[in-house]
């Protein structure tokens, strides 16, 4: 079996040690690389071609944002996981718009960065549960306060069926294939749930999906 | 940083030496009001001196032509009086030749009474020619009268017999007389006029070298003045200068000083957040991977150790957690890692997370490439306005709008607290918030009213680095 090569990049080694020692006791998974900036871990990822690369967000030159957005412009084929303190929104989204597919609380990587690695590896995504739970928490107290009704409670169930299947990464294709349904009527759908949600963009759907605990 | 300079070296002007007291500065203003109350007095003096003067000089002027046409009136009466007399008396002598009417004796005697009136009338003067030609005058009209007193009283036949004789022997050679008198009458009027002329042309005279003299003095004066009074404004300006030089420069070192204050303490925080983070933050989360680690090799059998290390992995927890909030509110890395949008919806989802008011914000154009010191000021004032209306106006609502164009960069907060009164509250935190606006070249305004709810809003000069 191929084991799932791994970069590591975060600017403390303290960190990146810790992160090591969790990543070699798995027999699937080895640490091809370390990296202490941002431009490291570019130039890194360029020759060492790892398959996911676990990623600080607060890196000195280039931050791990800027970093994962060049990461995944070169290197589609990379999946990127972002390690964070943050279990903010505004973190969230500019990490999944910088083309992550994981998003892993640095006080929850410990028990969940072996489950992010091989989910991101599938070309699932991956979200610290903990994120969720803030991200949900700040819809409905907004929700609660401005006394607009949850625009999920809007969705048709084929529609949350499709919102599912598209964040966790599916295309049209696959999702028409798996629904049975043609690839325009997917299409419909798609854009029917992004106006009611009000989204704009694969990122903020993946967030909204997040959000509502659709996927992990 | 700059190496600073004393506080104390601050505000004081250079020496106190140069600027006068204001005991000498009264006594140069009074010597200069009392001088030119004098230049004044002067002035007016010589104006009405010469005024009356002019007018003393016309009036002589007139009198001397008046007292001239005076005379030559009387003496033109008397001249024709003594002539239409003698003119009378030889065609009343001549009366039977000439057979025409014959003028009445008492007409006759009329004339030269006429004639000694105006002699009468003539304007005395004190002169003993003209005095010696009114007695000639006087005593030729007195030798008419009384010769002609008895011509009058001829009869036809005396009168034929003797009127050539007396004409040839008296009345041609009065005639003669009368005008020689009159000539030197006038000869000597001319010259008398000629005389009072020169009396007032001298006077003139005076009169010009006098106003010259006061002129000259007050013109004298007023330069002198001038010269004083340009000397009292330069000193003046020169004081009024040293005093706002100094008064700018420690103006400038006080802005400096408190700019310096800022900086001091952004970076200070910036330092602190730094270490906490990546010192403390670092190895407590190294720690928890290896609680995490250690946890694996204790069998789960083993409870009570899984209970201790657990306790241990808790306690860590809540250190990271606490020194992690520390670290973000001294320096929020939100900006470096994601910039100032994201940051400032980070900072109003975290505010309507821990308090009853709900934040929006909304930004229109914004460079992700803005100015670090743009950046932080922007953030901190948010953060400020954003936690007085939370915090003070009971706020239920705010709403920070952010816009960028070409040379600006705009903040607003607004809130639907209860308010205040901006004029007269105005704590720390404002006084803050102004300072780092100031001090990037912003202005900062603050609008409420009690019961009015709160704008803040800051605009900042964008320079070449904030551009998009």
């Amino acid at each position: 079996m191929r084991k799932i090569r791994i970069l590591l990049a975060d600017d403390h080694k303290l960190i990146r040690g810790g992160l090591r020692l969790l990543v070699e006791q798995q027999p699937d998974l080895t640490v091809v690389g370390e990296a202490n900036d941002g431009r490291e871990t570019v130039s890194l990822a360029k020759s060492l071609k790892p398959n996911v690369i676990v990623m600080d967000i607060g890196m000195p030159n280039l931050n791990g944002i800027e970093a994962a957005l060049q990461v995944t412009q070169a290197n589609p084929e990379i999946s990127v996981v972002m390690l964070s303190m943050h279990s903010d929104e505004s973190y969230v989204l500019r990490a999944l718009k910088a083309g992550a597919k994981g998003y892993l609380l640095k006080d929850s990587a410990e028990s969940d960065l072996i489950k992010a690695v091989h989910a991101v590896a599938d070309g699932k995504s991956f979200f610290s549960p903990a994120v969720s739970k803030v991200l949900l928490d700040d819809y409905v107290r907004k929700l609660k306060r401005s006394g607009a009704e949850d625009a999920y409670d809007l969705l048709t169930p084929r529609e949350r069926e499709i919102l599912q299947l598209v964040a966790e990464g599916k295309s049209n294709k696959d999702v028409a294939n798996l629904l049975n349904l043609s690839v325009y009527t997917v299409e419909t759908h798609r854009s029917n749930i992004m106006e009611k949600l009000n989204l704009r963009g694969i990122p903020e759907l993946i967030l909204f999906a997040v959000r509502r605990g659709i996927i992990s | 940083m700059r190496a600073s300079t004393s506080p104390n070296a601050v505000a004081l002007p250079t020496s106190a030496r140069d600027l006068p007291s204001s005991e000498h500065s009264k006594k140069i203003r009074g010597l200069l009001l009392i001088a030119f109350g004098w230049l004044l007095a002067l002035l007016i003096g010589a104006g009405v001196d010469a005024l009356f003067a002019v007018r003393r000089l016309d009036r002589a002027s007139q009198e001397v032509s008046r007292r001239f046409t005076a005379r030559n009136h009387a003496l033109g009466t008397i001249v024709v009086s003594v002539r239409v007399y003698d003119d009378q008396i030889e065609r009343f002598l001549l009366q039977d030749q000439l057979r025409e009417s014959a003028p009445d004796p008492a007409e006759v005697t009329k004339q030269i009474a006429a004639a000694r009136a105006a002699l009468l009338d003539f304007p005395p003067d004190r002169d003993p020619d003209e005095q010696l030609l009114l007695a000639a005058m006087q005593q030729q009209l007195q030798e008419e009268e009384t010769s002609c007193a008895i011509v009058l009283a001829w009869r036809s036949d005396l009168r034929q017999q003797r009127a050539y004789q007396f004409i040839g022997q008296q009345l041609i050679p009065w005639r003669t007389r009368i005008f020689e008198l009159s000539a030197q009458f006038s000869s000597l009027d001319e010259r008398k006029l000629a005389l009072e002329n020169l009396a007032v042309a001298a006077r003139f005279q005076s009169l010009e070298s006098r106003l010259v003299w006061l002129v000259s003095l007050a013109l004298i004066a007023g330069v002198l003045m001038s010269l004083v009074c340009g000397w009292y404004i330069l000193r003046l300006e020169r004081q009024a200068r040293l005093r706002y030089d100094a008064l700018a420069r420690s103006r400038l070192e006080l802005e400096g000083l408190s700019a310096r204050l800022v900086e001091a303490q952004e970076e200070e925080r910036r330092a602190i957040s730094r270490e906490l983070h990546d010192e403390v933050g670092q190895s407590l989360g190294a720690l928890l991977v290896e609680v995490g680690q250690l946890s694996k090799l204790v069998p789960s059998e083993d409870r009570v150790t899984q209970a201790q290390i657990a306790q241990i992995k808790s306690v860590a927890e809540t250190a990271v957690k606490s020194i992690r909030d520390i670290a973000l509110l001294l320096r929020p890395p939100m900006l470096d890692d994601l910039g100032l949008v994201p940051a400032l919806e980070w900072q109003a989802r975290e505010i309507s997370r821990r308090s009853e008011m709900e934040v929006e914000v909304h930004s229109e154009n914004v460079s992700e490439a803005l100015g670090d010191e743009t950046k932080v000021t922007i953030y901190r004032v948010v953060q400020e306005a954003l936690n007085n209306a939370a915090t003070h106006a009971s706020a239920k609502n705010a709403k920070v709008t952010i816009t960028q164009n070409s040379d600006k960069i705009t903040v607003e907060i607004t809130d639907d607290g209860h308010g205040f009164d901006p004029a007269r509250q105005r704590g720390m935190g404002i006084l803050g918030m102004e300072e780092r606006v100031r001090r990037l070249g912003g202005t900062f305004t603050i609008a409420s009213a009690p019961g009015r709810g709160a704008t803040v809003k800051a605009e900042l000069p964008l320079h070449k680095a904030d551009s998009p």
